[in-house]
């Protein structure tokens, strides 16, 4: 990648600027060759890399179970979707062959859904706490990391991790939730959205805030297919498409999901997929997701004595199949915070799997970065950086 | 109190026969030096003490809280009573910091000031290769010097100001613009592409600025007919128990919105959120003082938050009555000189202080601008409007007194005759009042419809 990066000359009397791999707005380490004449920017091209653990690689080495821990570690922003995916997929190939087949105990798939969207609230929480923070307001950011916390609290009670919980396992969940859990949770909600009107007062309709994201980096719907976006990122230009909708998995199909799309929010001088409409429809999302917690509460059935109850279970016994799964190549995609999370794998009829693929949606989002930041000004590419919330582990992986 | 005496008497004794240079060194340090320092450390940390204080309130964290006086209690036992033995020295710190008052202080976490300073003090003073030494080592005093400057025109009570100088708001505008020769010279020659950039923003920011400050300055300026902050000030006093009648501010609403223009025009200039292009963290990484460390760059900082406090002394003396008091300003004179000089100090700092807490409100509530913005900002809007407010204010003094001229006053007890009657000032507040709400409900109507989605978002607030 570097040696096509290594520009004679810059022409003219344009300056390289590094933005990255240290710099605050990079959000980890994501490195921007940036070129600019004076404050606007002629090209900005990300250089990938810094962070790769060759975490597919490690999926060929390790049995089936062993790499929901790595999973975590592809997104640690949102581990619990992360878990998912993989389980899902891993079910879904054990599901090829009557006698592997496994059912996910009801009980599961509820907390499933239920932990997917807290984690979708407190990675959104910080999708757009940082974005804020890029744009030089700091407070929401913290708000916004206050909650967050919230939500942490209530994981590290149900499997003793605040960041890589690890507790999604193929055939179910790690645990079953402590007691008290289910009003931890409403207390949480209730709180949380008196909490996220506020923080919508302080900074979502600001207007310096909204003048600075309006119009800035407008996407098509059509550009936004064709580079391959996903999630809010594609719903921010107006395509109306979410996989808990559209090819719904676990309980999403009984739930009703509801798709916020990006429509010109800043009004005015807004465009539909511009920054911030990227914004708003994760702002949408949490208001979503916190319905979605709800009702899934409501449909939460009682525990029962054994983990194995396929209603009130919480864990079907997977231990034969993964020592035998069925051979085939299985591709499931899940909507995670940034997006669809893809998991290919290839089983060759052995407790390892043959190979592990994951299709992350920040790694997409990096392509249309060159061609969005051209003609903008410097303190754009922070805005562009942000509106797409990019984390850089997916990245690289 | 001015300083007039004393370098008088140096004067005199320098002119005399074979003077001790040492001795001349040391008078120069103990007359301008010292007294400068312990105005400047206070007066950076005040507003430092602020900042974090004020952050941390919005952010919902504690702030500064665990530093307090123990550690120094602790460090004045060890050198102080070394003889003892180390378990009778620790009871006897343990005995000192159990005193009542001194948990408070460590609750306000004020030793955190003195760590800071010590920290400061005690770096490397680390220069990175690639810079333009003596522009680099330079810059920090620079920017010390043209904030410090301004500070001799301030009056702080009746007499007690450094320098009279009869243009002293020209003086403050020209002094206070050597601070952006400073920047320039930081973002230059740290050799580095983001303090370049930073650099560049920060000069033309500030440049621009000053044309909007300048004109608010001249709307008083024109208000009053004078220069002198004093004889502004004392243009403020009404001779009523209600003093805060007086003040400019209230005058004429051109006065209030010039007023305000100073405000956001100051904070420009220095370079504090909404408009900190210039540090920008999450663009420029930390902008002009991005290769800076340890005190060099405690001067920067210590720069900015005397040029905020700066711009609280500028608003206040130019609109808010300077040193009165808002109520009974009239019984204030009369009490004696030096009661009369502790309360004019204390009231004129409660109002800059206010300033100060404004602007750091500021800066923890709003986002920052884009480049552009900022210009836009300065030249389309602010720009444009000090013109109209200059000419608004011109014609109500044409209207009222058949000319434009101010005229000057005397010192304080002299008394301002309102130029006004009551139905002209009536007028004066009513008509630029009426033609501003109708032009602020018509931009609402056309264009501050909000987004069902967005309103959803608020909680049904439009």
């Amino acid at each position: 990648m570097s040696s096509d990066l290594a520009i004679e000359s810059a022409g003219g009397e344009r300056m390289r600027i590094n933005m990255g791999p240290h710099h605050p707005a990079t959000h980890g380490v994501l490195r921007l060759i940036v070129e600019c004449d004076g404050e606007i920017v002629s090209s900005a091209t990300p250089d990938h890399g810094y962070l790769h653990r060759s975490i597919e690689k490690i999926g060929e080495c390790v049995e089936w179970p062993m790499f929901v821990p790595y999973t975590d570690r592809v997104d640690y922003v949102c581990a619990m979707n992360a878990n998912l995916a993989y389980c899902v997929a891993v079910e879904k190939l054990l599901a090829t062959d009557k006698t592997t087949a496994v059912q996910v105990p009801r009980r599961a798939e509820v907390i499933r859904v239920i932990v997917a969207e807290l984690n979708r609230i407190s990675s959104h929480l910080v999708a757009v706490g940082a974005m804020s923070m890029d744009l030089g307001a700091y407070t929401p950011f913290l708000h916004g990391i206050a909650q967050r916390e919230g939500v942490n609290d209530i994981f590290e009670k149900l499997c003793g991790q605040r960041l890589t919980y690890n507790y999604i396992t193929i055939g179910g969940v790690g645990f079953d939730l402590h007691t008290g859990a289910v009003e931890e949770i409403e207390s949480f909600l209730a709180q949380f959205e008196k909490e996220m009107i506020r923080f919508n007062k302080l900074i979502t309709t600001n207007t310096i805030f909204r003048d600075r994201c309006a119009g800035i980096a407008v996407i098509s719907a059509a550009e936004a297919v064709a580079y391959g976006l996903v999630g809010p990122n594609l719903r921010g230009s107006g395509v109306d498409w979410d996989i808990r909708r559209d090819e719904p998995y676990g309980i999403y199909g009984e739930l009703g999901v509801r798709v916020p799309v990006g429509q010109g929010y800043a009004g005015r001088t807004g465009k539909v997929g511009d920054c911030y409409d990227r914004f708003i429809v994760r702002l949408l999302e949490i208001n979503e997701s916190v319905r979605l917690i709800r009702a899934a509460l409501k449909l939460l059935p009682p525990a029962a004595e054994k983990p194995a109850d396929p209603v009130g279970g919480f864990q079907a016994d997977v231990a034969k199949a993964l020592r035998k799964p069925p051979k085939g190549e299985i591709r499931v995609r899940t909507e995670a915070p940034r997006g669809e999370m893809g998991y290919v794998i290839v089983s060759d009829g052995t407790k390892t799997p043959y190979r592990v693929r994951c299709r992350t949606g920040s790694f997409t989002a990096c392509s249309i970065f060159n061609k969005l930041m051209k003609g903008i000004f410097l303190a754009d590419i922070v805005t562009v950086i942000g509106s797409f919330d990019i984390v850089v582990p997916e990245i690289d992986r | 109190m001015t300083l007039g005496p004393a370098v008088d008497a140096l004067a005199q004794w320098l002119s005399g026969p074979d003077p001790a240079w040492w001795a001349v060194g040391a008078a120069i340090v103990a007359v301008w030096v010292l007294p400068v320092l312990a105005v400047v450390f206070p007066v950076a940390a005040i507003g430092q003490i602020i900042e974090r204080k004020v952050a941390a309130a919005m952010q919902r964290r504690h702030g500064p809280n665990t530093v307090g006086i123990d550690g120094i209690v602790r460090l004045v036992v060890r050198l102080g009573g070394f003889f003892l033995p180390r378990a009778s020295q620790d009871r006897l710190v343990e005995r000192i910091c159990a005193l009542p008052g001194l948990g408070l202080l460590k609750v306000l976490g004020l030793g955190q000031l003195a760590a800071d300073g010590v920290k400061m003090i005690g770096k490397e003073d680390f220069i990175p290769a690639g810079t333009d030494g003596l522009i680099f080592r330079a810059a920090p005093y620079l920017a010390l010097t043209g904030a410090f400057l301004p500070f001799a025109v301030i009056p702080f009570a009746q007499d007690l100001v450094a320098l009279e100088v009869p243009v002293a708001a020209l003086y403050a505008l020209a002094v206070s613009g050597v601070t952006v020769i400073a920047l320039l010279m930081a973002g230059w020659g740290s050799g580095n592409k983001f303090s370049l950039l930073g650099g560049m923003r920060a000069v033309a920011q500030v440049i621009s600025y000053e044309i909007p400050v300048g004109l608010a300055i001249a709307g008083v300026v024109l208000w009053c007919g004078t220069m002198d902050l004093h004889q502004i000030v004392a243009h403020q006093y009404n001779g009523e128990w209600y003093s805060f009648l007086g003040w400019n501010i209230v005058q004429s609403p051109f006065l209030f919105l010039l007023a305000c223009i100073l405000f956001f025009g100051g904070l420009a200039e220095c370079q504090r959120t909404p408009f900190d292009m210039a540090e920008a963290e999450s663009e420029l990484v930390s902008g002009f003082n991005t290769e800076y460390s340890g005190l060099r760059w405690g001067m920067f900082a210590m720069a900015e938050y005397t040029e905020m406090i700066l711009v609280g002394c500028l608003v206040s003396t130019l609109f808010l009555g300077g040193y009165q008091s808002p109520i009974g300003e009239n019984w204030i004179i009369t009490l004696a000189p030096w009661l009369q000089t502790i309360l004019h100090v204390g009231i004129f700092a409660a109002k800059f202080t206010a300033f100060v807490v404004l602007m750091v409100w500021i800066r923890w509530t709003l986002p920052r601008f884009r480049v552009d913005q900022v210009m836009r900002l300065c030249w389309l809007t602010l720009v444009p409007l000090c013109l109209v407010c200059l000419f608004g204010l011109a014609l109500t003094m044409l209207l009222a007194n058949g000319t434009v001229t101010g005229a000057a006053f005397g010192r304080l007890p002299a008394m301002q005759h309102l130029a006004l009657g009551p139905v002209g000032y009536l007028l004066a507040w009513a008509i630029p009042v009426a033609v501003a709400v109708v032009l602020i409900v018509l931009a609402r109507r056309k264009y501050g419809q909000m987004h069902p989605a967005l309103r959803e978002l608020t909680g049904g607030a439009s």
